[in-house]
């Protein structure tokens, strides 16, 4: 778990939040911009779940072990599932599922760090 | 203007009784089961005992949003009862829990999501249930006119 790691999730799922909403302002559905946007979002998580598991296998243990894995996994399914949703939507209200999903991205992965820092306490 | 194609093509309008805005109240539902339901699943499974009150409440808000949720995404005159009466509980439920977290916080020794109205979660818990029962009433008053039976 690093800094600099959670604050390119935060910009890449802000950048999809506001993507989102500008679909839904510009009466569209989403296009090949927020997918490109969803996958590398799903491929950064990715990488922070490898990162935290090797951490973790060193012996690195935050507090609270079984809320940082439901966080650390629970958020990798939620691009997907906007993502699908968001994909299958015919209203422009496609935009606006897909910038809750990116926006809730953005909270879980700083209450995340928050959760790893609890192991130096 | 190119960058217009690329937010997608033109959308459909949500002609449908549960329109759009339905579903993305559906997305933030969805979000707040699963938040809530893992946030009790962990509390109950390791320290059940430290504040079994709290934990309980946990566990009863992830049922309640799973029913709203299940209640919205379903529809129709079934789904809306469903949904309403599951929203209803919601809102009492995080007014009396965040009233009483604040009024005794002996009694709750750790944080539900409805602790403090919601505000380990930036009040969405508060906000949502009041966006339902607006959302509720309003697509009642249009399905009125254009509900189909089943």
């Amino acid at each position: 778990m690093t800094l600099p790691l959670v604050v390119a999730i935060t910009v890449v799922a802000g950048l999809l939040t506001l993507l989102g909403i500008a679909s839904t302002l510009a009466r569209r559905r989403i296009g090949l911009l927020h997918v490109a946007g969803v996958c590398l979002l799903e491929a950064l998580l990715v990488v922070q779940a490898v990162l935290a598991g090797v951490d973790l296998a060193r012996g690195d243990r935050p507090v609270e072990t079984a809320t940082f894995l439901g966080y650390l996994f629970g958020v990798l399914l939620i691009p997907v599932a906007g993502g699908l949703w968001a994909r299958n939507e015919r209203t422009r209200w496609a935009g606006t599922v897909l910038a809750v999903a990116a926006a809730a991205i953005g909270v879980m992965v700083w209450r995340l760090l928050q959760l790893w820092e609890a192991t130096r306490v | 203007m190119s960058d217009r194609s690329a937010l997608g093509p033109a959308a459909e309008s949500s002609g449908a009784p549960s329109g759009g805005p339905t579903r993305v109240l559906v997305v933030l539902y969805a979000i707040f089961a699963l938040a809530a339901g893992a946030r009790a699943g962990v509390q109950i499974g390791t320290r059940f005992s430290e504040a079994p009150l709290a934990y309980l409440l946990s566990a009863l808000a992830a049922v309640v949003y799973v029913v709203a949720t299940v209640g919205l995404v379903r529809g129709g005159a079934t789904g809306r009862r469903t949904a309403l009466t599951a929203i209803t509980v919601e809102l009492v439920g995080v007014l009396a829990v965040g009233t009483l977290s604040l009024a005794d916080p002996a009694a709750f020794p750790d944080d539900t999501v409805w602790s403090g109205y919601g505000s380990g979660y930036g009040y969405v818990p508060l906000v949502l249930p009041v966006l339902g029962l607006l959302l509720l009433r309003r697509t009642r008053n249009r399905s009125d006119r254009t509900d189909s039976p089943a």
